[in-house]
């Protein structure tokens, strides 16, 4: 148990090592300075410049340089963007949250609906139900987001006129930062109108949400199913019946667990679409995320920008993807001690 | 009445040269308290005439017979609820594989106790019942030979090992107070004291309890000395059935014949060093079935006629199915 948490914690650091090097790489490899690239400050006056310089040590090895880059970026100094002028750092988790609970909210959901319907599919195997729900996936699932999402704007905002647009909130409404989850801060707060306050920011995010929710449903449901049609015709299953169990029982104590234990850390993968969705969804809906705040920063050639949002969207996701895994595995009985520690 | 009674049990299952008949005709009959050995070699249905009993092979394939019935219901006709109630109190069985027909992701005490049916516990509170449920299975497994419940009640079938996953099997086969206990090999792999504990077990429950058992085993020297009856099967079909010392001193069938013959210590007078006398060949696989009877190929006696199945004949409650028989000379 323990060699394996802590194979998973060296995989963990190494993938962070190298998201680390890249994004000190970046700051070379983009045009210009490389240390305007890693403070995004436009040093004018030499004794800045000077100041910047011993301060990131870039007359001293690259190896120094980059260890203290680590450390600057473990204290929270990331640096400042071009564009706005304001620390990196701030901007990205002021952003973050918002991406946060958008793939939240649509994950939820998708596993609220897919996992139900995989295991309708799943257990009508080859038949109408099947197969209709399948088809749906397919459609679901081949679908690109942002078409989806232009879609939606057209038929339910332009059209019929029942969701806003774009944004996250109407300007009417001003909501304290406090967690950088919208319905959260909305409930924490006291505002005058907090009732109004919630209605229209879930206006603003049902169709977001649903853009994202339908690919990652078709996905949730596709691997629920797969794993039901295989736990279904295993002898354990069969032995259970032959127990003289019911139908409900057989599924409810024995063929749940086993289906969804092995697809847990497959769906802990699917988070990195689904981020990349939101970050998609965003830049269409102008939702305030990160997705949109780095697109912004690509336009801009906001290069310090760039390097920051890469290495918090990839952490994020790395750190998501590794822990869901170990988590999956460690309440897994089904694996043997040694079979478990495999990644 | 018979407690199971099967005519012409015929199960064809799906492959990909169409469909085969894995089982052919066959019967087997059991009365109560009384212990029927199933043998053959390996590949030759039995597993598959268990799994046709209590219902558990995949609905897409086809099961045909002329007669299949509990005590006079009838098996295949009969509604899902009702063939579940059969199997939840009066049938139980014990799989080959005890490892695969475990639930991986449950602990063993929670499937052991699964296997016991609320009509054996009499407490009024679910608290109570729960205890009472822990009880029952502590002392099933001490039957079995389990000393150490509470170190494996908790466990996983993963981190144990293959012989006390057995027993868990056998211990939650008996949970029920079965009329009927079906068991697949139960003995298969264990050491020596082990199984001879697990066989005594199941020879003092049919005498004490009058269960009936149908015993599917390799191990001809253990069937013998507990099974009364005998069915020999071979590739789905039932060739020889009768009573055990009927069939062990003078077996019509050439097959049984050789079965006999091929275990040393069923032969009394066996000369030391003598080869041991086995048909040629090995049993066909399920795609290259031969027509007729599926002996013909291997078989010493064959003649013509033998492309023809031959019809079952029975001498009192001797049945076999052979065109010609040992007791009839050869022309
Ligand atoms: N699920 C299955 N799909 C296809 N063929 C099968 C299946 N299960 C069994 N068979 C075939 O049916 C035949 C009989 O198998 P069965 O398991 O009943 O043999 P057995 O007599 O129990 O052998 P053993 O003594 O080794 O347990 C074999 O040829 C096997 O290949
Ligand atoms: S019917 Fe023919 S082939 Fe079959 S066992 Fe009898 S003699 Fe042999
Ligand atoms: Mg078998």
């Amino acid at each position: 148990m323990f060699r394996f948490v802590l194979r998973h914690f060296n995989l963990y650091v190494l993938t962070l090592l190298v998201l680390c090097i890249f994004s000190f790489w970046l700051a070379y490899l983009f045009p210009g300075d490389p240390l305007v690239n890693l403070t995004g400050l436009t040093l004018n006056d030499p004794a800045d410049y000077q100041a910047m310089a011993q301060k990131y040590h870039m007359d001293s090895g690259i190896l120094v340089q980059f260890w203290h880059y680590l450390v600057l970026l473990w204290d929270g100094d990331w640096g400042f963007s071009f564009s706005s002028g304001l620390p990196l750092y701030q901007e990205i988790f002021d952003s973050l949250p918002a991406t946060v609970e958008l793939s939240t909210y649509a994950l939820l959901l998708s596993l609220l609906i897919g996992i139900p319907l995989g295991f309708l599919a799943g257990l009508r195997h080859h038949r109408t139900t099947d197969n209709a729900l399948l088809a749906a996936s397919v459609v679901g699932y081949s679908t690109p987001v942002f078409w989806l999402a232009l879609l939606m704007i057209l038929l339910f905002s332009l059209q019929l006129g029942w969701f806003p647009l774009s944004g996250r909130i109407s300007l009417l409404f001003d909501v304290p930062h406090d967690t950088g989850f919208i319905l959260v801060d909305i409930w924490l707060s006291d505002m005058p109108n907090k009732g109004a306050a919630m209605i229209n920011a879930v206006q603003h995010m049902v169709m977001p949400v649903l853009s994202i929710t339908i690919v990652t449903t078709a996905i949730v449901l596709r691997l629920t199913r797969r794993a039901v049609v295989e736990v279904m015709p295993k002898e354990y299953v069969q032995a259970a019946y032959a127990r003289g169990l019911s139908k409900h029982q057989v599924i409810l104590r024995h063929v749940v667990r086993n289906a969804m234990l092995p697809i847990l850390p497959l769906l802990a993968m699917q988070s990195t679409i689904l981020l990349t969705n939101a970050m998609i969804v965003e830049v269409i809906y102008s939702w305030p995320g990160i997705g949109n705040w780095l697109i912004q920063a690509i336009y801009q050639r906001d290069y310090p920008a760039i390097r920051a949002g890469m290495l918090a969207v990839s952490t994020l996701v790395v750190s998501l993807t590794i822990f869901i895994d170990l988590l999956a595995r460690i309440i897994d009985p089904t694996r043997e001690r040694g079979a478990r520690a495999k990644i | 009445m018979p407690l199971l009674d099967i005519k012409n049990l015929t199960l064809e299952i799906e492959s990909t040269q169409g469909w085969i008949k894995a089982l052919d005709k066959v019967s087997l009959q059991l009365e109560g308290g009384e212990v029927r050995a199933l043998v053959g070699e390996s590949g030759s249905g039995k597993s598959l005439i268990v799994k046709s009993i209590v219902g558990a092979i995949p609905e897409h394939w086809r099961i045909t017979a002329d007669r299949m019935s509990w005590k006079g219901q009838d098996l295949i006709s009969m509604s899902s609820d009702a063939r579940r109630r059969i199997m939840r109190e009066d049938i139980a069985v014990i799989f080959q594989n005890p490892v695969n027909s475990l639930d991986p992701s449950a602990s063993l005490g929670e499937q052991l106790m699964e296997s016991i049916p609320d009509h054996l516990l009499d407490k009024g509170w679910f608290w109570q019942r729960a205890a009472q449920r822990k009880q029952i299975a502590v002392k099933l497994l001490h039957k079995v030979g389990i000393k150490e419940h509470s170190k494996y009640l908790q466990a996983y079938p993963s981190a144990l090992p293959d012989d006390i996953c057995q027993k868990f099997m056998i211990a939650s086969a008996l949970a029920a107070s079965p009329k009927l206990l079906i068991a697949d090999d139960p003995t298969r792999g264990m050491e020596v004291t082990t199984k001879v504990q697990i066989l005594k077990l199941l020879t003092r429950l049919n005498k004490i309890r009058g269960l009936s058992i149908l015993f599917v085993s390799h191990d001809l020297l253990a069937i013998s000395n507990m099974a009364n009856t005998m069915t020999v099967l071979y590739c789905g079909q039932t060739v020889e059935s009768g009573k055990m010392h009927q069939l062990r001193r003078r077996p019509l069938h050439p097959y049984t014949h050789a079965l006999m013959e091929s275990a040393p210590s069923f032969r009394k007078d066996l000369p030391p060093k003598s080869p041991l006398a086995t048909l040629d060949g090995t049993i066909p696989t399920l795609q290259h079935l031969p027509i007729g009877c599926r002996l013909g190929p291997r078989c010493p006696r064959a003649q013509r006629e033998c492309v023809k199945v031959p019809e079952e004949r029975r001498i009192h409650n001797h049945f076999y199915s052979c065109h010609f028989p040992l007791h009839r000379s050869l022309k």
